[in-house]
Parts: structure tokens; sequence; C-alpha cells
């Protein structure tokens, strides 16, 4: 049973890795490493719970506030490109400087 | 004490592994199958959900409570704000550089598969201790301890990184306002001293031609002469769909007046109003329908002799107003 | 009733050892403090209060790291008992090698982000990085003087990340400061104040590919965890000696941890970031990162390897070898083929981490018990980071400088006989380069003869030939370079501006240490030398 959870962890951390090398998308390679850190918590929380000590725990704790951090991060830089692109084909006010 | 609040949940703990299991795989086949981002983050949603209930199962309530509030309650629904806002088709923000590294990532992650497929398979073997002792005091309790005491440097770290997150949101996305806002006032004076000097119109523009058949405000408005009035359609929409033809969007009304003409029990009703729509110019036969003599035919009658003929040829501009719906 | 359920908590607050800490607490103090200055100063002083204030603090930090240095107080003497030092920041010798190392070459980046005169009175930043590039919002921002002096206190929080990432000495910690140190320079790649959309385009891809990465990290340390039952790097250690039928999990962790750390050295395979991140993004920060992310990547991979993984040598050895050797070939080979110097300097340092990858093989002589005048894996490492940092922001500066119609000219051909107009920046070029090529009487030279002595007597010699031969292939891109500089035909639309006064005191400060080291290696090497062994958390 124990390591059951293991390989459900190394499942979705796979389909992440794998999404992450073949979408174009940014948003969704983004989503994609967070798919990866959940399957990290996952490791983390239960094998807290194999060795009976909370220190997986508090790490994934960490994780999340790491995550949501890096998120603010991210969004902004792609929210950022996103004005940039779209506005050259649709604001008017557009000098290109090149 | 704690221990008994969980105590439901413990009992299925296969059962519970086994669902959450299977529509975590699910939902993560789903974040990277999608062709839109908004269903990955909702099948990431799916995701964290199933987690939440696996942590739950794992004595592991705290992380149960945070994981649904802050993962999927903030976190989550950060990035579904930042799609609504980018559009759903961001087909501008590829990452279209990595060319030579496509193929040499595609062989590490081959050998990642295989490593980590390698590595954990029947790996633990030894049954699990359980958290019974470590959460005597209470879960949350106990990860406090840790917090605060062994990990308390890292936690003090990650103010540095919520700092970096807010300045960077400020930075990137933030732009300061450099000449002070336009109030209603000087909005209006502008308005007047561009009447004055150039001439332009003063008042509001003209609202979009929303016909009867179009629920679109990508239909422009015609002119009495027939031509679309390109101020009617606001830039953004006008740059998405491909320009109206005037012709084809008067063409049910002008079919709908042959129709009438054709039919000769046209009420004088019908006659009278059908001058004064935008699209009669068009229609040679306009000026000929007063003539034609009263009919015993009800005013229902109109209506339903359009339908027939409507349907095939004003499919044509019915059918591109979805697609140009379909993307906002 | 709440009162009734909940115990009133037994917590005994932490004893932390705020002296041993004090260069990481002034760094992260400074930079919460630069926050504060974004708040509530004038923006007319902003730029001169966040310059001043970030340079005292380094200055500072450096001050009381060199203060302390081989004092009791660093716990060079006696081991580090469990209370002593909570948070397992392990605040050894090494440790205040790198920080000392870290905090110095931080100083010059932030003087060169300091720097106006060269690029007419404005610095290298974007004036708002919210306006959309080309927009007239920009052009107005521009007009107005505007500037984004957060980047003096982003930096200090990316310093404070590495120097924590130095330190750390359990996984977790690891991981808060891998993305300290990361996540400010994600944000500091897109602030480039010309061809922005590049810039921008650099910092996506450094983000999405870094933030992949940690995620790899993350993954390897939870796999640790799983296999240790801790991320104390000491436990994770005691355990492998205990021999376990799991090691399967030890082995997938690490090679998950390596490639984490593996992509901030920016080692081949993973190293698709470098060329366009350092292209893209602004050049003094390009300099910061090179370096720094360089330095900070390289010790936690010795202190990880060394300390938590110190017994399972036989399997990580070959790993790192053949990456060495792969990295040393590609890097040079594509670095040769460039036709932009900010590329060719990224490839130059994918090589370069191919030699410290070949350091890090000859693990063997970790222990001391070292001859006099020997050096040991992590002086070498060490000595070979200072040569290879003072080099490469000297090359950066100088990119700085070189410019046609107001921004930099990073093409090679704008390059040509600029070196023979401008004999001093001939000479700027042309002892960074033949120290970062290691031709002797330079820094580099003594460096890679280190890295290279170390290799072989950690019994790969092959891998130590590989080297050399190696660094003929390298040497080829500098010499490449310096013939563009010194014997070809020059181009008049390119300028050379002269630098201003924090540009010339990098171009001295490296300029003289790139020989000085060179010339007389002895002090440094034992400066280094005196503090090269990593001290084990002691556990009951």
């Amino acid at each position: 049973m124990t390591d059951l959870y293991l390989i459900l962890a190394v499942i979705l951390f796979n389909v992440g890795l794998v999404g992450f090398l073949i979408r174009r998308n940014a948003l969704i390679i983004f989503m994609s490493i967070e798919l990866m850190l959940n399957a990290s918590n996952l490791v983390l929380v239960s094998m807290s719970h194999v060795h009976g000590v909370l220190d997986g725990q508090v790490a994934a704790f960490f994780v999340m506030v790491v995550a949501a951090a890096e998120v603010v991060i991210g969004l902004s830089i792609i929210v950022t490109i996103f004005r940039a692109r779209r506005s050259t084909s649709v604001d008017n006010e557009i000098l290109l400087k090149g | 004490m704690t221990g008994a609040v969980w105590a439901p949940l413990l009992s299925g703990v296969q059962v519970t592994f086994w669902i959450c299991a299977v529509l975590a795989i699910v939902g993560a086949i789903g974040v990277i199958a999608s062709s839109k981002p908004v269903y990955s983050a909702l099948s990431l949603a799916l995701v964290m959900l199933a987690l939440a209930v696996v942590y739950a199962s794992l004595e592991a309530g705290f992380l149960f409570a945070v994981q649904i509030i802050v993962y999927t309650g903030a976190v989550l629904m950060l990035f579904l704000f930042v799609i609504m806002l980018v559009g759903v088709s961001t087909r501008e923000t590829l990452v279209d550089t990595l060319r030579g590294h496509r193929l040499a990532a595609g062989l590490a992650g081959v050998g990642l598969v295989a490593l980590l497929t390698l590595g954990v398979g029947q790996a633990i073997t030894a049954p699990a201790v359980g958290l019974e002792a470590a959460n005597a005091g209470g879960n949350v309790e106990g990860l406090a301890q840790l917090i605060f005491h062994r990990y308390v440097v890292a936690f003090e770290a990650t103010a540095a990184l919520l700092i970096t997150a807010a300045v960077a949101a400020m930075v990137l996305a933030h732009p300061k306002r450099l000449r002070p806002k336009p109030d209603q006032s000087v909005r209006l004076r502008r308005r007047v001293e561009a009447y004055v000097e150039q001439g332009v119109h003063p008042g509001a523009q003209p609202s979009s031609g929303v016909f009867a058949r179009h629920n679109s405000i990508a239909t422009p408005a015609l002119l009495p002469d027939g031509s679309v009035a390109p101020e009617s359609i606001s830039a953004t929409v006008a740059s998405r769909v491909p320009p109206a033809d005037p012709a084809q969007l008067g063409l049910p009304l002008a079919q709908t007046l042959a129709a009438i003409e054709g039919r000769p029990g046209a009420g004088p009703v019908d006659a009278e109003d059908s001058p004064s729509s935008p699209a009669s110019p068009s229609t040679p036969s306009s000026p000929a329908s007063p003539s034609s003599p009263a009919s015993p035919a009800s005013p229902a009658s109109p209506a339903s002799a359009v339908d027939p003929p409507g349907p095939a040829p004003a499919a044509s501009p019915d059918r591109s107003d979805p697609e140009g719906g379909s993307d906002d | 009733m709440t009162a009734a359920v909940l115990p009133l908590l037994e917590f005994t607050p932490p004893t932390i050892d705020y002296v041993r800490l004090l260069p990481f607490l002034i760094v992260m103090a400074a930079a919460c403090l630069g926050v504060l200055v974004e708040a509530f100063v004038r923006r007319a002083w902003r730029h001169e209060v966040q310059v001043g204030l970030a340079l005292v603090a380094l200055v500072c930090a450096l001050a009381v790291i060199v203060t302390g240095w081989g004092s009791d107080a660093l716990g060079l003497a006696d081991p580090i008992g469990p209370d002593q030092l909570v948070g397992s920041v392990m605040v050894d010798g090494p440790t205040q090698v790198f920080w000392l190392m870290l905090v110095l070459f931080a100083l010059l980046s932030v003087c060169l982000m300091a720097e106006r005169r060269v690029y007419a009175g404005r610095n290298a930043f974007a004036p708002m990085a919210a306006a959309i590039p080309g927009s007239r919002a920009e052009a107005e921002a521009d007009q107005a003087g505007l500037e984004h002096a957060e980047v003096f206190p982003l930096t200090l929080f990316s310093l404070s990340g590495m120097m924590l990432f130095v330190a750390a000495d359990d996984l977790l910690l690891m991981f808060v400061g891998l993305e300290i140190l990361s996540l400010p320079l994600y944000v500091l790649a897109a602030l480039a104040r010309h061809r922005r959309l590049v810039s921008q385009e650099a910092a996506l891809k450094y983000f999405l590919l870094g933030a992949a990465a940690s995620a790899i990290f993350l993954f390897g340390a939870a796999l640790l965890f799983a296999y240790a039952g801790s991320f104390d790097f000491d436990l994770i250690a005691l355990r492998y000696d205990h021999g376990a039928a799991a090691d399967r999990l030890l082995w997938a962790g690490l090679g998950l941890i390596l490639v984490g750390l593996l992509f901030k050295i920016s080692a081949v395979p993973f190293h698709s970031w470098a060329p366009d991140t350092y292209q893209g993004a602004p050049t003094p920060v390009t300099a910061f990162m090179a370096v720094c992310t360089k330095i900070a990547a390289v010790a936690a991979l010795l202190r990880l390897l060394f300390v938590a993984l110190g017994a399972a040598r036989w399997t990580w050895q070959p790993i790192i070898a053949g990456l060495a050797v792969l990295t040393m070939l590609v890097g040079p080979l594509l670095g040769a083929v460039q036709h932009n110097v900010k590329r060719l300097l990224a490839y130059s340092s994918v090589a370069h981490a191919g030699f410290l990858l070949t350091g890090l093989a000859g693990a063997l002589t970790l222990q001391s018990g070292l001859t006099e005048g020997q050096f040991g894996a992590v002086s070498a490492i060490s000595f070979y980071l200072v040569a290879y940092g003072l080099a490469t922001i000297a090359c950066f500066a100088a990119v700085t400088l070189v410019q046609s119609g107001g921004r930099e000219a990073t093409e090679l051909a704008a390059w040509s006989g600029l070196g023979r107009r401008h004999p001093w920046f001939g000479l700027v070029m042309l002892v960074s380069l033949l120290s970062l090529a290691g031709i002797p009487l330079t820094a580099g030279f003594v460096g890679k003869f280190a890295i290279f002595t170390t290799a072989w007597r950690g019994g790969y010699w092959w891998l130590a030939l590989a080297g050399v031969l190696f660094s003929l292939v390298a040497a080829y891109v500098y010499v490449r370079l310096l013939v563009t500089l010194f014997f070809r035909p020059s181009d008049d639309q390119v300028e050379l501006r002269l630098p201003g006064p924090a540009t010339a005191v990098v171009l001295t400060l490296t300029v003289i240490g790139s020989l000085a080291f060179g010339l007389v290696p002895g002090p440094l090497a034992d400066l280094l030398g005196q503090a090269s062994v990593f001290l084990r958390s002691v556990h009951g």
C-alpha cells in the first residue's frame, strides 16, 4: 500500500513532465509545472505518514507558499508578454521601434 | 481528540486512495491534453481536490484545508483570472525558440521516466508508521512546533518570496499614470474642440446594427445608402471579425421584400414600413409595393412568408458570427 | 470552549545564533528596507538612495564576513551542536568562502546596475516595465526620467536566496533558497531597456524552464525524504551508511536533484536557457546571473554531494564526470559559431560549468591531509569560480560600453578593431579573455590547473586530460573574439562609451584581480584552503 502513493505521484509527475515538454501554450506549460509540484507534495505527505514524522507535511506547506509566489511572478510575466504581443495587432498607439 | 475527528476518513483509506487516484490521473491527463487553457485549469482543480482528499486520509488535516483553500482556491483561481484576462486563445504566448532543445528534452524526459519507474517500484516495503504519535498534540500544533523551531529560518526566508512576488507584480503589471486621468469636463471640451476644428461628430457613436437575425455586436449598422457605418462596431471586434458585406447584410430584408412583392397578398402596413428600412434602396422593388392592392391576408402572413426562402441565403452571415463569438 | 480544547502549547523558542547569520540578515534586511524606500522616498531620490543602501549593506556584509573569518565564532574549531543553530543553516568554512565570493561579485554587479553615464544618463533598465514596448506611454515614461529602482532590492533578495542556498544543510531550506534566488532573477531578466520583446521572451523562457527545474529538484528532494525520512543532509548520509534495499529511491532522488542543480549551473544538456536568457536580460543582470548564480549552484552542489551523498560518491562521480565531458565539448563548440558577443559569453559560461564539474568529480581529495600548497576540491573549485567571476564580470562590463545608436552593439562584427582603436579597452578584454581561456599568468590558468590536479588525484586522470584538450577548443572561442578585436578593420558606426565611475571601478578591480591572482596565487589559495572542510551537523 505504501508504495502505491509513490507510484501515483510518479505517474502525476511524469504526466506533468510530458505536458511541459510537448505543449506550446505558456499557460498550459505552467499548469503542467504545477502538476509536478502537486506530485511532489503527494510524495511528501504520504512519506510523512510512512515515516511517522511531520517534516514532510511542513515541506508540503512550504511548497504551497513557494508555488503561490511563483504563480504570481510567472503569470505577471505571461500577462506582460501577452499585452505586448496582442497590442501589436490591436492597439494603434504603437510606434514600433523594432 | 483530533484523531477522532478524522476517524471516518481513515476507515476507508484504501477506497479513498483508489477513487482519488483515478480522479487525479484523469485530471492530470486533462491538464496536458486539453486544447484550451480553461479546461486545463479545471482539470488541475480536479487533481488538486483529489489530492486534498488523499491528504485528509493520510492524517494531514491542516494540509487538506490549505490545499483546498490556498492552492485550489487562490492559486488556481489566479490562473483562471489570467486565462480570462489573456483571452482563451493564447497562441501569442507560445515558447517558440526551443527547437534544438526539444529533442534533447524529450530524450531526457524518457530517461527520467525510466529512472523514476525503476526507482520507486517496490522501493518501500516497510509498513507505515502512521502519524498518531506525531499528531498526538494536534496536527496543526505539531506542524507549528516544527515550523517555528526547526524550520524557522526557512519560514522567515519565505517572507522574501512573498515580497518579491508583490514587487514583481507591481513592476511588471502596474503602469504608473504619467498624465492625469481626463475627467468628464475635459473629455467634453475635447469633443467640442474636435467638432469645431475637424468637424468630428460630437455625439454618441451609432449603435451596432443588431438586426432581428443577428444577435452579435459584430454586425455593423447600415447607412441609408446601404453601406456599412464603420463607427458602429468597436475596433477590437472589427479587428477580429472579417468585415461584413453590406449587400449580404441587407439580403434577408431584400428577400423579404421580394417575397412580399411576389406574393399578391402583402398588407399595406408592411408596404409602408419597407421604404423606411435601411436596406430598401438596394431593392428596386420597393416603389412598386404601394401600388399593389390590399389582400385578405392576415398580418401574420408576411412573417410566415419570410421563413421558407430565408434560411438558405441568410445562413452564410449567420455562420460567420459564431466563429467570431467562440473566440471571445 | 476553544480554550478547553486547545492545550496550552509548550513551545520552547528556538535559540538562533544571529551572529553567525549576520551577513545573510544584513542583506535580507537591506532588501526589505529597499522595498520601503520605494514606498516612501521621493521618486527623484530613489535611485541614489537605493544604490547607497545596497552598497552600504553589501560592504557591511563583506566586513562582517571578513572580520569573523577564521575566528572561533565561525565554528571552524568546534563542531556545531543542534541547539546552537536552528533551521539547519550551516555557517561553516565553505559557507564563509562562498558568502564572501557571492557578496563580492554582487557588489560588482550592483555597481554595473547603478551605472548611468554609459547609457547617456539612464540606467540599463526599462523606464516602465508595465508599459507596452514601443507605446506612447513608454516614450513618455522615458522622457519623464522614470526608472525601476526596484532592481536593487530584487537583486539583494536574490543574493540573500543565494546565501541561504549555499548554507543550507537540509533539502527543504535548499529548495526555499533556490526559489528565493530564482524568482527575482526571472523578473530582472524582463527589464531590459532596449529590445524589450526579446527581454520579455527571455524572461518567460527562463521562468518556465527554471520553474520546471525547481519542480524536478523538489521531486528529487521528496524522493530523498521518502528514502531517509528526513531532509537533513547528515541523516540522509547516515541512512545510506546503514545500507538498504530501498537505495533505488536514493538514486532516483539524486538524479532528479542533480537535474535541478545542473540546470542552475547551466551544464549540458540543461543549458539551453543560458544563451537566450543571457542575451535578452539587461547586461548588468546577465553579469550577476552568470557569476553569482553559478557560484551559488556549484557551492550547493558541492555541499549536497559531499555532505549528504559523500558515501555514495562511487555512483555520482561517473555521472558528473560524463556530464563534465559533454559540457566541455558542447559549450565551446557552440560558442565558436556564435555571432553575438552575449551569446558567445553564455556558451563560454556553459563551457566553464564543464570545467567546474571536472573538479567536482575529484571529490576523493576532499578530506584534509593535503600537503602544503595543494588544492583540495573545494578550494580548487572556489579558486576557479573567483577567476571565472572576475573575468566574466569584466567581459559583461565591456559589453555595456560598446554601443551603436544609443544601444548596446552585441554583434561580433561591431566589435572589430575596437581593441586597436582603444588600447585600454583592448587591455581589459585581453586580460579577461586570456583568463577565461586559461593562459598562464592569469587567474584562469591557476584555476584550471587546480581543477585538473584535483580531478587527476581523484582518480579521474582521463577527465583531466580531456579537460586540457577541451581547454584548447574553448581557447579558440576567445582567440576568435580577440582576433576580431585587434585584427579586423574597425566599424565607424560603433562607438565606445567612456565608463562612468562605477564601471571604471569594476573594470579596474577585475583586471587587477585576474592578473594578481594569476601572478601570485598563493595568498588567495591559502585563504580558500583554510576553510574548505564541510561541517556536519551533529545529531543525537
